[in-house]
């Protein structure tokens, strides 16, 4: 495992910030995912010791997060979700810069910050000042000082946050490009679901400081969720009040389309009994592939 | 734009673990510095009183040269520890060294701090020791440039222009007086200005706090000096005790009647205070309670 934490707790003054927090995050690309203030920045600080935890305990790559922070930055990249920069500097300096203060030779970080500001797509402005770079180049920037030191594990705070929707492709390319062919592990945070669901194969929801799911994407849409896309003919409104009854969430979409979820054990022929019963005709019933929305709104509790 | 025209490639090295961290954010302070308006005008200025001083040592060997200026004197210039302590407690002197350290030293931490650029330091293996020591070497860089340099330099000039060793013969501690000097001069700038830059996220109003602070201190000296007629007061003044401290670790007489020892008390304390607003402001993470 990557990052390993158990039982992490962490409060500022009064307010609660985490919760008994227990996750495994393994190979590959993982989504941090929650709403505004769930705590998924928080919990990137601890991991990377810039907050102590006031209980609990968790490894980052082996390495302890309270007694061994300093071995977890060597080995750990970070996009922070603020605008970062040095003003006075270009690119290359900055890059190489941040690549000197994790432990790099002077003359291999200058070297290499030329390489990964050319692969974030700052080649040409590299040698540009960054009081002049747009909110685009300046998320390029926080990867490519993330990337310099040629990190084990990425971490990466709402990295598409400030972008166009072009800007926003070409960075998540780069990340899914590094997580699947660069042999880095990369843990982003975001509250932008179709960002995580572009990116990651597993995800942890965090709510109000506490695990909500966790696992591989593929893996939760299967097990916790049975959904159903339904076109009715009849009296929709005691159909859809007689589902609910039975613990199952309806939402209408504006097409007259009922996406039904099944609590796990239930059976889909009752379904259709429960149609019966309120003189409702089926035209339509196609299993739905849960989306990270579906899975979001289900586990978070929000539309 | 393109992306990924050149793929990413992993780096071969090994990252340094035994390093010093505080290396690069020296050089970089100092770069930058020189990169400011004025700076290296301003650097300029401030070696003035260094160049007359030399001078000065100068024409002391060369009496013969200049008896047409001072007929009935034996000596032009007495270089002794009293030269030294003109140098080093001259108003000219300290007033530029705070002007470089508002040109160099305001936006230090203050630039950090609003460039949210201290998460960026702290994800790498940096200790907030590491960071302080970095600018703190920054600052000290320009100051000893301007205390210790010239001071060895006056020394220098003095056995070459004389010919003999007839000074250290006489004050052998005066080298170590002037790198002890310089060293606590430097060091008690360095913190008050970097503690005053960790005040605020704007370079502009740590600029107007240092030479606020310096020089309210010093006009409150005035004022209650004025009124009372009591040299005690001469602790308000950041300027007065850095001059207290500097005639007295020289050898020469204090320019106020009260015991350095308060003075260097008063210095200390400040630079504890600062210390202690250095750990409470730099932090990897703004905590917001």
């Amino acid at each position: 495992m990557n990052i390993e934490l158990r039982d992490i707790q962490f409060s500022y003054g009064p307010v609660r910030a985490l919760t008994g927090v227990s996750v495994s995050i393994g190979e590959g690309a993982c989504g941090l995912l929650g709403p505004n203030g769930a705590g998924k920045s928080t919990l990137l600080r601890i991991l990377l010791g810039f907050l102590r935890a006031d209980r609990g305990e968790g490894q980052v790559l082996g390495h302890d997060i309270r007694k061994d922070p300093y071995a977890i930055r060597r080995l750990v990249g970070y996009m922070p979700e603020d605008d970062c920069l040095i003003p006075g500097m270009d690119a290359v300096t900055f890059t190489s810069y941040f690549g000197e203060l994790a432990g790099m030779p002077r003359q291999e970080a200058m070297k290499r910050a030329h390489d990964v500001l050319y692969y974030a797509g700052l080649g040409e402005a590299r040698y540009r000042m960054l009081e002049t770079y747009s909110a685009g180049m300046k998320q390029r920037l926080k990867l490519a000082q993330a990337l310099v030191h040629d990190p084990k594990l990425l971490f990466l705070d709402e990295p598409t946050s400030n972008l166009d929707p072009q800007g926003r492709v070409e960075i998540l390319d780069l990340i899914k490009d590094i997580s699947s062919k660069k042999e880095i592990q990369v843990l982003i945070s975001s509250h932008i679901l179709t960002d995580i669901e572009h990116t990651c194969a597993s995800v942890v929801i965090l709510n109000k400081g506490a695990v909500a799911a966790q696992g591989e994407l593929a893996t939760l849409r299967q097990i916790d969720f049975s959904l159903y896309e339904i076109r009715i003919k009849g009296e929709g409104e005691p159909f859809i009040r007689a589902l609910r009854e039975a613990d199952c969430r309806v939402e209408e979409t504006e097409d007259r389309v009922l996406k039904v979820y099944l609590p796990s054990g239930f059976d889909r022929r009752e379904l259709f009994r429960t149609a019966g019963r309120m003189n409702v005709q089926i035209r339509h019933f196609v299993k739905s592939r849960t989306s990270l929305e579906d899975l979001f709104a289900r586990t978070v509790g929000v539309d | 734009m393109p992306i990924a025209e050149q793929g990413y490639t992993h780096w071969e090295g090994r990252l340094d673990t035994h390093r010093k961290p505080w290396r690069p954010i020296a050089r970089l302070g100092i770069r930058l510095a020189f990169r400011r308006k004025f700076f290296k005008f301003v650097l300029g200025m401030a070696f003035l009183p260094a160049l007359i001083f030399s001078a000065g040592v100068y024409i002391s060997e060369r009496i013969d040269d200049f008896r047409e200026m001072i007929r009935n004197a034996d000596r032009f210039l007495n270089i002794n520890p009293d030269f030294f302590k003109a140098y080093y407690t001259a108003d000219y002197l300290l007033f530029w060294m705070l002007i470089i350290m508002v040109l160099a030293g305001a936006g230090l931490i203050a630039d950090d701090l609003r460039h949210n650029a201290l998460q960026l330091y702290f994800a790498r293996p940096l200790r907030k020791r590491d960071y302080l020591q970095g600018k703190l070497f920054t600052l000290s860089f320009f100051l000893l440039l301007l205390t210790l340099v010239p001071g060895l330099l006056f020394i220098v000039l003095k056995l070459i222009f004389s010919g003999s060793f007839k000074l250290l013969a006489d004050y052998p501690w005066l080298p170590f007086s002037i790198a002890g000097w310089s060293f606590v001069a430097a060091g008690f700038f360095s913190l008050y200005t970097l503690a005053l830059s960790s005040l605020s996220r704007n370079r502009r109003y740590a600029s107007i706090l240092l030479i606020a602070v310096y020089f309210l201190s010093d006009i409150f000296f005035g004022i209650f000096f004025g009124i009372f007629r009591d040299p005690t007061f001469a602790l308000l003044s950041i300027k007065s005790n850095l001059q207290q401290v500097a005639a007295a670790l020289l050898g020469a007489k204090p320019p106020f009647a009260v015991p350095w020892g308060y003075s260097a008390a008063v210095l200390a304390a400040l630079a504890v205070a600062a210390g202690w607003i250095l750990n409470r402001k730099v932090k990897g993470t703004e905590v917001i309670k």
